[in-house]
This record gives structure tokens, sequence and C-alpha cells, in this order.
């Protein structure tokens, strides 16, 4: 996967229906690979949706881990897919508030959707990456350097990502290339999403463009443990999300 | 005090009941496995309250936390239980990963959750994390399990400050291998039970930490060593455990 763009690449995104994962599947299918994009989402015309014919889009809600993975490597032995060269697991989810009010469901979403989906997905697609010597991206998060208070499943799973890749790069050394990349505050939907109002502070979190450009070359470089950040973005962030109230 | 303890029937949370009923604490005892804490030696100048409660399922926990509701609040409160899974990543089935999260992660973090939220805790208690040694070393070998007690970690940080605002404070605490039945399970061949710290003084060091005033703990002079390398050569920790560990792996245990 070092080389560069030799032959079309199989490339999985995961959450690739908005924000970066999105902006990543059209990336990669610019380059002329083909790409398998998945969401939560019913899409009734894939190019219509993502523009690009080497696109192929699968629904696999990731709150179901079991049948998301099955799902993905059945459209993926469909598709005669026998290796798997990149796997960009980015799709996640968030809830902000106080942890003390943090509602049980939000809490096992967020464990599924973030953690327990990709280690499914993972188990599922070892074979095809080892056969690839591919390499497996884990999307993290800055947030874990510091913790927040408004996010605090959220980090937990974000840091669990974290330790899976550090240890399973290690065994997978040889076999495939295990990494994770760290974007820090960005200015997709996920905050509103998460029911966080950002307010004036978007202004100061980076352009998804800036941040799915620099993954890429994180993933070009094999730039483990890359953290994408700017100085006064993160600032702003801790400064704003300390305040009162819902923000 | 009035103390809750998550698994506390055996290991580390064993040794921490006894300890707590030694110095004469009320202990709530909790755990899947109860008959062996109805068993007691009676020596103890505390009392001992015994609750049920499987941790991989939450409806277990809502009725363990049910029973709390109209009772004397918590001073201290240790979230031990913890399970693991060893071998290597692809050969432990997806299901005992989903046992790991459920027990490691969603438990602790929907038992502190609620007992901050639902104000069974009392003012000026303390919540207790069992994170792992593994947080500042990596664990080929257990990568899930490593995986939980980072998030467990993580989760303790960002709870640091809401909480206090609640007047209850947190602490995490970084076990390195304690001698218990957990840890012959999962340790790999040849490796010595002498060189694993006893449970009864892994309890002792941990309630001494709880008094005081720091957020982390790492128990012996193994553990903050190994720390303070890990943080320093993270790298080279990860692949040292790999040696260590993964190389010497004779079959998943989970
Ligand atoms: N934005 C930031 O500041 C920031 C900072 C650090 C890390 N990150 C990480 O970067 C990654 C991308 O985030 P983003 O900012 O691009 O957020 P986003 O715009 O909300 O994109 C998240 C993607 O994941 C999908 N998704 C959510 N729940 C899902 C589920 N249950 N099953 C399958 N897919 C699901 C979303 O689908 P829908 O389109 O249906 O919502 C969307 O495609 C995430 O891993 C995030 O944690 C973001």
């Amino acid at each position: 996967m070092a080389e560069k763009d030799a032959r079309p690449h199989t490339v999985l995104v995961t959450g690739a229906t908005d924000g970066i994962g999105l902006l990543l599947a059209r990336a990669y299918a610019k380059r002329s690979h083909h790409v398998l994009a998945t969401g939560r989402r019913g899409i009734a015309n894939d190019e219509e949706f993502f523009k690009f014919p080497n696109i192929t889009y699968v629904t696999a809600d990731q709150s179901d881990p079991r049948h998301a993975a099955s799902t993905i490597l059945a459209i993926m032995q469909d598709m005669g897919w026998e290796k798997l060269d990149l796997a960009i697991l980015n799709g996640a989810t968030a809830w902000t508030g106080p942890p003390y009010d943090e509602p049980i469901n939000t809490i096992g979403d967020q464990l599924k959707v973030n953690l327990t989906s990709p280690i499914h997905l993972i188990l599922a697609l070892t074979p095809m990456l080892h056969a690839a010597q591919g390499r497996l991206v884990m999307i993290g998060s800055t947030s874990i350097n510091k913790g927040h208070g408004q996010f605090a499943t959220y980090v937990a799973t974000k840091a669990a990502l974290n330790g899976l890749s550090r240890s399973l790069r290690e065994e997978w050394r040889g076999k495939a290339n295990v990494m994770i990349i760290h974007p820090g505050p960005t200015r997709t939907r996920m905050h509103a999403k998460a029911g966080l109002n950002l307010r004036f502070v978007r202004l100061f979190f980076m352009s998804p463009k800036k941040v799915a450009r620099a993954i890429q070359v994180a993933i070009r470089r094999g730039n483990e443990g890359r953290k994408i950040i700017t100085r006064f973005g993160c600032f702003m962030a801790r400064f704003s999300w300390a305040g009162k109230g819902q923000l | 005090m009035r103390v809750l303890i998550t698994g506390a029937a055996s290991g580390l949370g064993r040794a921490l009941t006894e300890e707590l009923l030694r110095q004469g604490h009320q202990v709530v005892a909790a755990d899947r496995e109860t008959d062996s804490l109805e068993n007691m030696p009676m020596a103890h100048r505390g009392s001992c309250t015994i609750r049920f409660v499987d941790l991989e399922s939450a409806d277990s926990i809502q009725r363990l936390l049910a029973s709390f509701q109209g009772q004397q609040p918590f001073d201290q409160v240790f979230l031990n239980a913890g399970i693991s899974a060893t071998g290597k990543f692809e050969e432990i089935p997806a299901a005992a990963y989903e046992k790991l999260i459920a027990v490691n992660l969603f438990a602790p973090i929907y038992l502190a959750s609620r007992l901050v939220g639902k104000e069974l805790m009392a003012r000026n208690s303390r919540i207790v994390f069992i994170s792992s040694l593994s947080h500042a070393m990596g664990y080929p070998g257990a990568s899930v399990y490593a995986a939980t007690k980072d998030g467990l970690a993580a989760y303790a940080r960002c709870v640091d400050k809401p909480f206090r605002k609640e007047r209850v404070r947190v602490l995490t605490v970084f076990p390195g291998p304690i001698n218990t039945a957990h840890a012959k399970r999962h340790a790999p061949e040849g490796s010595k039970a002498s060189k694993r710290m006893a449970p009864q003084k892994m309890a002792k060091l941990i309630l001494r930490a709880a008094k005081g005033k720091s957020k982390t703990y790492y128990p012996g002079s193994k553990a903050y060593f190994g720390a303070l390398f890990g943080k320093m050569m993270p790298g080279l920790a990860t692949r040292l455990m790999r040696r260590g560990i993964y190389d010497k792996l004779k079959g998943p245990v989970y």
C-alpha cells in the first residue's frame, strides 16, 4: 500500500455518508480505486449520491455489529474481492452532556458503533487484509489526550480503539499494517448530531477537506498515531466546551 | 465507611473486601458468584452485604442499582470486576469480545454514571476504577482487553471534573500482574507466580491510595517503573510485551 497507486486498490471506508468519511471515499475513488462505502442510511442511487461510478455503497448499521460485519463481508465476496488493501474504520457516533445524565442507550450505542463494530469487522476482514498485506486504519480523536467532560463515553471508545491499534499493530507486524490517525476538532455535522451547538466556535475548527487530505497523506506515509490539529482550534474547543450549559 | 465492591468474590476484589471488613467497614460485595462470599471467615469486625450481579447484563446492573435506592450512600466504590481474553486477536471469537466490552467497559461506565446521577454517592466520596498496567505498556496477545482498559482509563479522566462538581472524586488504578486465578489462567506458560503481587498486598496499597489525593495510581515499584518506561518508550515497551507474552502464547483463553 506504500507504493503510489500502482494498481487499483480495494478500499473500505465505513461511515462514508457524511463528513470526513464521505470525503475519503470520494478521494480514493477519484484515484480510480475500488471503494466500498458503508453507513447506516439507505441510499437509493449510489452514483447520484457519491458522484463516482467506482463507489459501491452498502447499508451496514454499526449499532448491530454482527450484522454490519457479515453484510460488508458478503458484499465484498459478491464483488469478487479476495484481498483488501485498505480499510478505514471511520464510522462513529457521539453523545454530549454531563456523564451522570447519559442515557443507558447512548452509552451502549457508542460502545457498539465505535468499538464493538470495528472489532467484528476486523475479525471478518483479517484474512483479506493479511492476503493483501494491507493497511488497517482506525480513526481516533485527539480528545483522548486530555479527556473531555462532556464526551466521556465517546472519548472512552476512541481511547479503546487507540489501545487496540497499539497492541494489534504489534501482533500483525509483517502481516498487515495497523495504524490509528487522530483528527482534531473538525467542522463536520458530528457535533450537531451529538446534540451540541458549537455556534461561533465552529469557525475555529479545521475544514473537513483539509483533514481528509491530511489523513490520506498519513496513510500513504504510514504515520502511525498522526495527530491532525491546529493549535488554536484545539484551544478554542476546550475553551468553549468548558463553558456552562449546553454548548 | 460504606463501600461497594464489584467482582468481590475472588482475586483483588476479594482481598479488598476482606481488608475493608477487617478494618471494620460496611461492605456491599457484588459478584455473579456469591457462594464463596457466604463462606467468608467471620473473624471480621465489619459487616458484609452480599449482592448478586451479572455485569454482562444491563438488567442485572439495573437491579443492583435499584437495591441501593433509599439506602445510605457509598463513601467508596471499587469498580474492580474485569475479565480477560488472551490469544491472537483473530483466534478469539467475537462473542468473547462482546463480553469483554460489556463487563470491562459498559458495566463500570454505567455504574459510575448512575451512582453519581442518582445520588448514591456520599459527599466527598471516591470512585475507584481498576484499569491495568497494559495502559502504559500495550498488551499484544490481549489487544481487546487492553482496549477496554484504555477506554476505562480515558472515561475516568473525562469524568474527573464533572464528578468533582458533584463532590465525588475519581481514582484510576493501573495494577501490574496480581497473583490471582485470573492471572494464572491468562499468563503465558513458564511465567512465575512469584513475580506477581499478592492480592492482599495490592489491596492494602490501593486502599491507602483511595484515602489520598491523587487521581491515578500505579501500585508497587514494578508498575511505577513500567509506567515510566511505557511513557518514555511506548513503541519499545509494546514490542517487549510482544516478545514476553504474545510470542509465548500457547492458544486462546477466553
Ligand atoms: N468532527 C470532529 O471534530 C472529529 C474529531 C476527531 C475525530 N473525529 C472522528 O472522525 C470520524 C468522522 O467523523 P465526522 O466528523 O466526519 O462525523 P460525521 O460527519 O457525523 O460522519 C460520521 C459518519 O459515520 C456514520 N455513522 C454514524 N452512526 C453510524 C452507524 N450506527 N452505523 C454506520 N455508520 C454510522 C455517519 O452516518 P450519517 O451520515 O447517517 O450520520 C457518517 O457517515 C469519526 O470517527 C469521528 O469520531 C471527528
